[in-house]
Parts: structure tokens; C-alpha cells; sequence
């Protein structure tokens, strides 16, 4: 059982100059969970649908500080007094990203970890680690490094750790946000199985398709305040225009829109009309991973989608196309000539599913001016000028000054892509830039991308998200 | 606030000696070089004086500085070098925490000496030259390398030159938190994540 | 970069990490501090082949063989070579092989335990001796890190690359380059420890209370037998001589 009483929250932060700063969680929040009920928490980032799990297992007020008024009781204690640690024999967390919410470098070990600091014996956790590897399928996973396994692996994982130490209620704040369309499918399975062993679940998530059928209720929030609360029964029969009229994503599988596919099309090595690869391939050393395509056609000045299953050499195929892989076979064509690896950089600028690696200046500015070609004859002045005109293009003009890393997510994608289009290269690679994203925000990459096209720019994405596709691509490719 | 170290303390701990480790060990592959091998363990104070900085700014409570340099000296007797370096570890950690200390974390000026009294944690590294251990070391020589051998030795490695070292890691410590907290100020602070 | 074995898929080490930990401070106090002739000599070429058989034992043959041949050529110039040349012909072998051999022993011996010891066995015995939380926790989150700052720094070479701003490349002089990789680095690794924190602390991860653990390490009867011998050998080497 779970009781939210008229709690409001506020982050206490620090801004730039080092003055406290109060930032917006939740509001006036009443909510009532009961045992065995499936809860999804939905709406914009920012909307405090984090926080909200963030009450249930004590991070807030206990990590993250803040002022917390009202009252929170989760399985019967009052979790704003007790500490996380008392919490956590009752609430299993899963969060969003695999890579830092691992204690332990094997997974046998993760497995056991929320257990052992409980001081359970250590046959009763082997035992338990036994069952749940059975019942969720994950035997092969055993006393594996953690650093092995793929998103969808780690994910797994996660959701395991937190089953093996048994508790009632479980909460998962965006858990699908790195996953691919058959990592969502496992982690669909082991939603329902907690949901038929009559656990509390209260997921927070922006996709929504694979909960539809889970859901008990969903709840929308907006500016920290629920707006609106939808029952099962209205779940299963909303459709489309409706999820996105209030603003969610889709509830429903969306398929694969019909799209020319360019591979279609016949083309020989100076065809200006389109990016030609031919006879990629490589092998990634002591693995069978690794990518091998005879002939590949990409239409110049449209978006293109690439897409498939995990696994496929998306990623791969990124990284020899932008002439990372030294070991990698095949010929380039773009723009009626042939691009030898070392020159690729210069031809395909990639933005990367993490763009946080991608910034290395303190001002948005500098990011872009760093990626500007210097030439002959082009002054200062000139160079500072063209700049703040793309980051006026790109709604980023009041933020020149401000460090790249103090921007949102969002933004901060706007500054890579920036930076991208002054260098001048004609060929622009995103690597799933809808990974955690809401609706409005899903849409906005879907309108960069078109502007991108409108510049003339040749546009690669690699994703799983078919809602941007559907909204955004002019081709799909697909890889297997 | 309380002053005993939680689970977070310890966690940044954690993270911070990884990183410190890190970057000091890449300086040390990158500039392995035969002329910078003198300098060499300056270098390492220096670029690791920046993420230490970083460092600085999460402790507030004492021991932390201690435990990063015990298991600084730990890791590197598990690389294989003399467990003395362990010893150096504590000592280098405990003086500059008790130094710290005196302006209760806050003080960006003694941070930074601070931090050079820290680096000295590297002279367990570059050990089995010097201090009292290096007589006995090279008596231990003798039989084996003969008696020009060991007395070449000595004449290059006469025992001032281990206060060269000392004095030329804790100036290299020093110079490198003067780089750091410029980073800081230009980076994290701007971005409102120190 | 990575310390000690992540996984141990079908593996069982052979000897306890307290074993090992033991073995490195005696071969460290023996190989430093011994000559050539009668006892210390015996102890030398003995705590040499310590980890040419542990090698074995670990069925890393070829890491072995490699080893024990650099071994073999260092003993003979130590025994043989330097005591018969003179001059300037015995100096340069003498700086040449010097203070490779001095330490090549205590380096194999630490790859043997680095490739033979997992992180939670290792971390297991560090617990098993009594070492506080204070210690044993910043070590696991060490350990656990150095993988994940090597995933953060191939990513951010790659970033440098594609933009034409990695180390040898066109722009900025070689402190600005420094900065483009440690300043990002650092960021990650504030980020990542931040959320790992957070996520250790809802798993009930408390410093200071009890926990049991699952890993067994446990003393067997090479471990005796190793310690024995290992104690017998820093007797002589701190008290006898």
C-alpha cells in the first residue's frame, strides 16, 4: 500500500553563481496505490513523474534534499522519516540507465547485493538467485561481467536484482529508455509476471505501447500536479489521436510505415543522387559481431531511417561510415567520388545516442565555433557571426554563453547538431536521438530533421522509435 | 551535519580514486618517455592535482583524503610495486587531511597546498631508490652486481636527490591545482555541477 | 582498463586471495632484498617460480613459458654475465637488466592475481580480514569503475575524431587537448557516480551495518601449506638476517 498524501516537493539546488535555487518536483500530490495495482505515471519530462517514484523509495527527500511538505506511507511506514535503507527491505527500484545502477562487476553478484545488505543467509539468496533465473529466463546471464552484456542484458538484469530480494512493491523510472523493440518485449514479461505474483508496480515512462495491456490505471501529470486519471478499460480502447491530443505517446504497436526503400534503386559509383557504400564489412576482434553489406544506397537530400533488431551492425555500420574502424573494409561514394576512410569524418558529422561525450567547450558558442572550418580570408568576427546565426536557427540564441552541460537534454542534442551542420558536412548520422524522449520532444527532433533536409543536408537515423519514423523519414532501410 | 562517512562518502571516494588513478596512469603510458622518466612523477602530481580539485569539492568530512590515499597505495602494491607505497598512501592521505582540516574544507587556498602535500603519496612509487631503504638495497646488490656497479649507483643517486624528488612532486602537485581549480571555475562551476 | 576478473564463467581460482595478497608482500620483501649466494639465493630462484607454476595452474601455458624464459636469461646475466665482464661492457648489461629483473618477479606475480582473482572473491577476503567499510566499499566502487571510465573514454575519443580534435590532431595545442578529454571524463564520472549512489542506497546499501555475502572464499589446504612457506621466508628475510 502506498499513500501520497497532499505532498509538495522542491528541489534545492545550486545555479551558476553558486545561489541557492528551487526547482519545481511535485505539487498538492495526493495518490492512493493499493496492493497488486499496476500504476504508469505519464507526461512531459519535467512533469514530476520522477519524483514521484523518487517518494515512494525514499531518494527524496533522503538523497536528493529538498523541502517535502504532507505526508508519504509506504507499506505502512512514513517513509519521510525513516531512511532509504528501511525503505529499501520493502521498494525495489529499476532506473533508467543500465550503465551506473550496478553495484558489482558480475551479475551473479548484482543478483545477490540487495539481498546480502539485508543479511539474508546465503544459501536462501542462492536459492532464490536459482528461481528467479528460472522463472525470468536468465540462466545463460549467470556469473557473467556486467560489462559483456547489451542494454537489453543489463536491463534484465536489473528487474532480476530486484526480484531476487522478494520485495512488495517495485518501482521503474523510464526503464525502456535504452531499450530496442525486443528489449521492451522482455521487459513486458517480466511486468506481467510481478503483475500476476500480485506486486505494487508504478512505472514512470513515455512509451507507452507495451503497458496498455498491463496497466491498472494511468496517471497524468503536468507542472508536478496530476491533470488526469485514466482507467484500464479507457486504456485499452484509446486511440491514437486521442493519446497524442492529451499529449502521450502512443498506446498501441505502431508498424512500420510503407516507405521506398532506396536500396531499391540501381545506381553506379558517380551518381550524384545518392550515398553509395559498397562492400562494407568488419569484424570485431574475438566475436562474431560485426557487419558485412555488398551495396548500400542512401538518397542525398532526404531522411532515411535505418532500422532492425539489436544486434543488426546499426551501430557498426555508424562507425565505419564515419571511418572510426581502421580495420574496415569497402568504398564510400558521395557526391560522385570515392571518400577514403580518413577523409569520412569530414564527409559525415555522427550525433551520438550519448550526447553528453560530445561537448568539450564551456560556452554553446565555443562548441559551435569549435567545429567551424577555419578558412583563409574569414575573420574572427565573421566565423562569431555565422555561428550565432545557426544558434539562432536553432532556438539556442539566448543560451551562447551558457555551459553546455547546464542545458537540458534536449538542448543539449541542438547544440551537437549545431555543431554538426557548420562543419560543413553534408551528411548528418544520428544515433537514436529519441531515446527518453516525450511526445513534444520526439516531435521536435522530427521537425530538426526535416529542417535539416530543407538545408540540403543528407540525413541518416538510426532508431527503434517507428513513431519518429512514421513522422519524420522519407526512406527506411532496413537492417537484419 | 553528521561527520561520521556514509554510504554516498564513500561512493564518491570510490569514484574519485578510480578516476584520479585513471588519468594519472594514462599520463604515465602516454609520456613514457626516456628523457621525461626524471620529470615523470611531477607529471602524474600534476595532471592528477585536476581531478583531485574536483574532489576536493565533495569532501567535507575528514578521512576521506586519508582512505583515497590508502587506496591509491593499495593498488599500487597490487600492481606489484614495494609495499611501502602503502605506507606512503596513508601518510601523504592523513597529512593533507589533517592539513585540510584546519580550514574545515572550505579554504580554496589551502586546497590547493593541500593538494600538493597529497601528491606525495606518488614518491612510494618511485621508492626503492631511495630513503633508508636504499642502503640495504644496495649492500643487497653487491654480491651480485659487484662493487663498480654499486658504487655508480651511488654516485647517481646520491640522498639529496630523494629531497629533489620530493620537493619536485610536491611543486608539480601544487602546479597542478593551480590548473584544476581554473578547470573548475571554467567547467563545473559554470555548469553548476561544483 | 580492468582490474582483476570481472566474471568468473566456469571458473574456480585455486588459491584464496589472502594467499595471494600474503605471496605478493613476500616476494616484493624477498626479490628486493636479496643476493646471490647460500640462503638468499634459494629464496630467490623459489619465490621466482611461484608464479611460473601458478600460471600453469591457471592454464595460461603460453604466459608461463614466456615468463619463465625472460627468467632464465636474467638469472643467467645476473650469474654468469655480470660477474665475468668488467667496465664499461658490465655497466650497460648491469642498467639494462638491472631493474627489470628486480621487478619483473613481483610484476608477474601480480598479473597472476589480477587474472585469477575476481573483484567480489578479492573484495570477499578484504571483508574476511576485517578490513572496515571504509576501505572495502571506495574498493568495489574502484574496481567497478575502471571498466565503465574506459567506456567513457573510448566514447569521448571517438566524439574527438569525428570532430577532428583528438591528441595529434589539428587543433588546439597539447594542454587544450588534455582538457577535451579530462573535462568530459570528469563529467561522466560525476554523473555516473551520482546515479550509482543513488541506486546502491535504494538496494539497502548502508555503510557500517552487517551483510553477509554469497561469494565463497574460503582456505584450503595449498593455502596453509603457502602461507607457511610464505611466513617461513619473511622470518628469515625481517628477523634472521
Amino acid at each position: 500500500m502506498i499513500e501520497i498524501d497532499n505532498v509538495t516537493f522542491r528541489y534545492k539546488t545550486t545555479d551558476a553563481a553558486g545561489n541557492p535555487r528551487i526547482v519545481g518536483g511535485v505539487s498538492h500530490l495526493t495518490l492512493t496505490v493499493a496492493p497488486g495495482e499496476f500504476v504508469v505515471l505519464a507526461g512531459d519530462s519535467g512533469c514530476g513523474k520522477t519524483t514521484v517514484t523518487r517518494l515512494i523509495n525514499g531518494l527524496v527527500p533522503h538523497y536528493y534534499p529538498g523541502e517535502l511538505e504532507g505526508s508519504v506511507r509506504v507499506a505502512g511506514i512514513d517513509a519521510a522519516k525513516a531512511g532509504i535503507g528501511e525503505l529499501a527491505a520493502h521498494v525495489g527500484s529499476v532506473f533508467q540507465n543500465p550503465r551506473s545502477q550496478f553495484f558489482n562487476v558480475d551479475t551473479t553478484s548484482e543478483l545477490a547485493f540487495a539481498s546480502e545488505n539485508r543479511c539474508m543467509e546465503p544459501d536462501a539468496i542462492r536459492e532464490s538467485i536459482r528461481r528467479v533465473a528460472r522463472e525470468m529466463d536468465i540462466e545463460a546471464l549467470l556469473d557473467r561481467s556486467i560489462f559483456a552484456l547489451s542494454g537489453g542484458e543489463k536491463q534484465k538484469i536489473a528487474c532480476a536484482s530486484v526480484a531476487v530480494a522478494g520485495p512488495e512493491i517495485i518501482v521503474l523510472d523510464e526503464p525502456s529508455s535504452n531499450l530496442d523493440a525486443e528489449g521492451i518485449k522482455e521487459l513486458e514479461k517480466t511486468l506481467a509476471l510481478w503483475k500476476s505474483e500480485g506486486k505494487i508496480v508504478v512505472i514512470a515512462e513515455h512509451r507507452l505501447y507495451y503497458l496498455a495491456k498491463l496497466a491498472d490505471r494511468l496517471i497524468r501529470m503536468k507542472d508536478g500536479e496530476i491533470v488526469e486519471e485514466i482507467g484500464r478499460d479507457r486504456l485499452r480502447s484509446m486511440t491514437e489521436e486521442e493519446a497524442y491530443a492529451r499529449g502521450l505517446r502512443s498506446l498501441r504497436e505502431v508498424g512500420l510505415p510503407e516507405r521506398r526503400t532506396g536500396n531499391n534503386t540501381e545506381a553506379h559509383d558517380a551518381d550524384r543522387d545518392f550515398l553509395i557504400c559498397r562492400n562494407l564489412s568488419f569484424r570485431y576482434k574475438h566475436s562474431d559481431h560485426g557487419i558485412d553489406f555488398p551495396e548500400l544506397h542512401f538518397r542525398r537530400g532526404a531522411v532515411t531511417a535505418i532500422v532492425g533488431r539489436n544486434g543488426a551492425g546499426k551501430s557498426t555500420f555508424a562507425r565505419v561510415l564515419c571511418g572510426l574502424e581502421r580495420r574496415a573494409k569497402g568504398q564510400v561514394f558521395f557526391d560522385g567520388r570515392e571518400w577514403p576512410r580518413k577523409k569520412r569524418a569530414e564527409l559525415c558529422y555522427s550525433i551520438m545516442q550519448d550526447v553528453n561525450h560530445q561537448l568539450f567547450t564551456d560556452s554553446v558558442l565555443e562548441e559551435v565555433l569549435l567545429s567551424m572550418p577555419e578558412r583563409k580570408g574569414v575573420s574572427e568576427k565573421e566565423r562569431e557571426k555565422a555561428a550565432r546565426e545557426m544558434l539562432g536557427r536553432l532556438d539556442l540564441l539566448p543560451l551562447a554563453d551558457t555551459h553546455p552541460m547546464a542545458l537540458s537534454g534536449g538542448q543539449k542534442q541542438r547544440v551537437a547538431i549545431a555543431s554538426g551542420v557548420v562543419s560543413g558536412s553534408p551528411v548528418l548520422l544520428f544515433d537514436e536521438p529519441t531515446s527518453g524522449l516525450d511526445l513534444s520532444h520526439m516531435r521536435q527532433v522530427g521537425e530538426l530533421l526535416k529542417l535539416l533536409r530543407e538545408e540540403g543536408r543528407t540525413v541518416l537515423v538510426i532508431t527503434h522509435d517507428i513513431e519518429l519514423v512514421r513522422e519524420a523519414a522519407d526512406e527506411v532501410v532496413r537492417f537484419d | 551535519m553528521e561527520n561520521r562517512l556514509n554510504t554516498k562518502d564513500l561512493i564518491s571516494i570510490g569514484v574519485f580514486t578510480a578516476l584520479y588513478f585513471v588519468i594519472v596512469f594514462l599520463m604515465a603510458f602516454i609520456g613514457y618517455v626516456p628523457l621525461l622518466m626524471v620529470i615523470m612523477p611531477a607529471l602524474c602530481a600534476l595532471v592528477g592535482a585536476i581531478p583531485f580539485m574536483l574532489f576536493l569539492t565533495r569532501v567535507k568530512k575528514f578521512g576521506m583524503v586519508t582512505i583515497m590515499g590508502t587506496l591509491l597505495g593499495l593498488i599500487t602494491f597490487l600492481l606489484g610495486r614495494p609495499w611501502l607505497s602503502i605506507l606512503f598512501g596513508i601518510c601523504a592521505g592523513l597529512l593533507a587531511d589533517l592539513f585540510l582540516k584546519t580550514a574545515d574544507y572550505a579554504s580554496v587556498k589551502k586546497s590547493r597546498l593541500g593538494c600538493g602535500i597529497f601528491s606525495l603519496w606518488i614518491v612510494g612509487m618511485a621508492l626503492p631508490m631511495f630513503f633508508g631503504y636504499r642502503d640495504a638495497y644496495l649492500e643487497s646488490l653487491r654480491p651480485g652486481y659487484g662493487d663498480a656497479y654499486v658504487e655508480a649507483i651511488t654516485r647517481y643517486t646520491p640522498a639529496w636527490m630523494f629531497w629533489v624528488l620530493i620537493a619536485t612532486i610536491f611543486v608539480g602537485g601544487l602546479i597542478g591545482a593551480f590548473v584544476g581549480s581554473a578547470i573548475l571555475k571554467k567547467h563545473f562551476v559554470k555548469a553548476g555541477m561544483a | 582498463m580492468q582490474f582483476f576478473r570481472n566474471g568468473n564463467e566456469g571458473y574456480r581460482s585455486v588459491l584464496d586471495p589472502r594467499t595471494k595478497l600474503l605471496w605478493l608482500v613476500v616476494i616484493n620483501v624477498v626479490i628486493l632484498g636479496t643476493g646471490f649466494t647460500g640462503v638468499d639465493f634459494i629464496l630467490r630462484i623459489v619465490s621466482a617460480a611461484i608464479p611460473f607454476i601458478l600460471f600453469f595452474l591457471i592454464r595460461r601455458p603460453r604466459t608461463a613459458l614466456l615468463y619463465g624464459a625472460v627468467c632464465a636469461v636474467m638469472l643467467f646475466t645476473e650469474g654468469v654475465v655480470i660477474p665475468s665482464t668488467k667496465g664499461i661492457v658490465n655497466m650497460i648489461v648491469v642498467m639494462a637488466v638491472g631493474p627489470f629483473s628486480r621487478i619483473l618477479v613481483g610484476y608477474a606475480f601480480a598479473f597472476y592475481m589480477m587474472c585469477s582473482t575476481t573483484v567480489s572473491e578479492f573484495v570477499t577476503a578484504m571483508r574476511k580480514m576485517r578490513v572496515p567499510d571504509a576501505v572495502t566499499i571506495p574498493l568495489s566502487v574502484m574496481f567497478r569503475f575502471f571498466p565503465t571510465l574506459a567506456e567513457e573514454g573510448g566514447a569521448i575519443r571517438d566524439a574527438m575524431r569525428l570532430r577532428g580534435i583528438g591528441i595529434g590532431g589539428k587543433r588546439g595545442g597539447i594542454l587544450r587537448q588534455l582538457e577535451y578529454v579530462i573535462v568530459p571524463l570528469m563529467m561522466s564520472a560525476l554523473r555516473i557516480g551520482d546515479e550509482l549512489s543513488a541506486a546502491s542506497l535504494t538496494k539497502g546499501l548502508n555503510a557500517g551495518r552487517p551483510r553477509t555475502h554469497i561469494c565463497r572464499v574460503k582456505m584450503e589446504l595449498w593455502d596453509w601449506a603457502l602461507v607457511l612457506l610464505g611466513t617461513g621466508f619473511l622470518v628469515y628475510m625481517l628477523v634472521i638476517r
